[in-house]
């Protein structure tokens, strides 16, 4: 086979060779097309990839947003501890106080706190007004009101950061303790009789590492009023010492 | 594209399509393959217009897009190949001397079957040497390669499609020349 007849061949090879239907503007349109579509197809992945990128890059600053935000949130709320209004924590620790001390003595009735910022007044029996106090004494106070089988009466409760001093809390009496406790605190307690046959007087403290100092005292009297003087205390320092120490309840 | 550039190609085109056709039927042994491809060349110079409308041989660069394409349409893994699970039967044209007929039956069988067997590259160079009629400096521009490459390729082409033709004829009981 020459290259002659292969030549021939290639040509007669090409001899009945369909009509050809090309028109070069439906080609022309269909390059624009193409063109528009690989750059719409670019636009698109542009804006994939900046939607990308934003997705990525926003995670990265959400949570330092967030952390913001609720770094602001915990200190609203740390800083807002101190900033709470005293009343509304006065009330706090007094309901708790009530719920605490029904548990314990189910024959109270009538059972209430009036628990406010400020020193409340014990009065002194048979006192016809009440003692001085200074307006500077700033003090978490106020009494657990209870009705008993004898009838109504209160304790007190103070919460305090002055100066704790043992000496003046036992004034003298035999019977008080002094117990360390596992968070650091040290309960006090005490029992007066002052020459009674009966506790006259039934005292705890709770001394925090803080400073803090938590009193409740149940006297043989109403100290809200004065009056309702009665032959011993309405509860013994085991019941305030449950009170004293109830974890429900975040003195500080 | 400005106007004027767009009615060049538009030109161009209108006068090559044809030619550049038939090249892509010799290279693929397909005539719809051929035309895909015509056109596909034709879009590619047509993005590249701005560029290579000032060239000296525009029809050497149509058919080196066109080469290219075609061999880049044979890479392709998922390249279309037609099923030909059936032809239909040539039907006898009575007005035809029966002699030429024959001759271009032959020939068509030279496409289809013997120079579609040959490897893809040396059958590019014997298409373009034999019916482009190009010099082997020519080919070797449009192929890429030196003008060697295309000297060897040609030989082996050739001692290629005459074992297959010679195959072909004994089996159909023509007398090769």
């Amino acid at each position: 086979m020459s290259e002659q007849e292969i030549r021939e061949g290639m040509l007669l090879a090409v001899w009945d060779e369909p009509p050809l239907d090309f028109d070069p503007d439906t080609l022309i349109r269909r390059v624009e097309q193409k063109k528009s579509r690989r750059r719409a197809l670019v636009a698109v992945g542009v804006a994939t990839a900046m939607i990308a990128v934003a997705s990525l890059s926003l995670p990265g600053l959400l949570p330092r947003d967030r952390d913001t935000q609720l770094g602001a949130e915990t200190q609203t709320s740390s800083s807002s501890a101190p900033t709470e209004s005293p009343e509304r924590k006065a009330q706090r620790i007094g309901d708790k106080l009530v719920e605490s001390l029904g548990v314990r003595m189910t024959n109270f009735k009538e059972l209430y706190a009036s628990f406010a910022p400020g020193r409340n007044p014990v009065y002194p029996p048979s006192a016809t007004r009440a003692p001085e106090w200074k307006p500077d004494e700033k003090e978490y106070s106020g009494f657990l009101y209870l009705t008993d089988g004898i009838g109504p009466t209160a304790l007190q409760v103070r919460v305090s950061k002055k100066s704790f001093s043992k000496n003046a809390f036992c004034g003298g009496s035999t019977t008080c303790q002094e117990v360390k406790q596992e968070d650091g605190s040290v309960l006090h307690s005490v029992e007066q009789l002052y020459d009674s046959p009966q506790v006259q007087q039934a005292a705890v403290a709770r001394q925090f590492e803080s400073g803090l100092i938590v009193e409740i005292t149940a006297y043989a009297y109403n100290p809200s009023n004065g009056n309702g003087q009665r032959e011993t205390v309405p509860v013994r320092v085991g019941v305030l010492t449950e009170l004293v120490m109830e974890p429900g309840i975040n003195w500080e | 594209m400005r106007k004027a550039d767009e009615q060049g190609f538009r030109e161009f085109a209108a006068a090559n399509a044809a030619s550049l056709r038939r090249t892509a039927y010799l290279f693929c042994g397909d005539w719809h393959t051929a035309e895909d491809l015509m056109q596909s060349s034709l879009m590619k110079m047509y993005l590249a217009w701005k560029r290579i409308k000032d060239l000296d041989n525009l029809i050497a660069y149509a058919r080196k897009v066109l080469l290219r394409t075609w061999l880049d349409e044979k890479r392709r893994p998922w390249r279309r190949a037609e099923q030909r699970d059936g032809e239909l039967p040539d039907a006898a044209d009575a007005t035809v001397d029966p002699d030429t007929t024959s001759a271009k039956l032959w020939a068509r069988e030279l496409v289809h079957t013997a120079l579609l067997q040959v490897p893809p590259r040396q059958r590019a160079v014997l298409v373009l040497r034999y019916f482009e009629d190009l010099s082997v400096a020519e080919v070797a521009v449009a192929m890429g390669c030196t003008e060697g490459t295309v000297k060897s390729q040609t030989a082996r082409g050739l001692a290629t499609l005459r074992t297959i033709v010679e195959k072909l004829d004994s089996s159909s009981g023509r007398v090769a020349s």
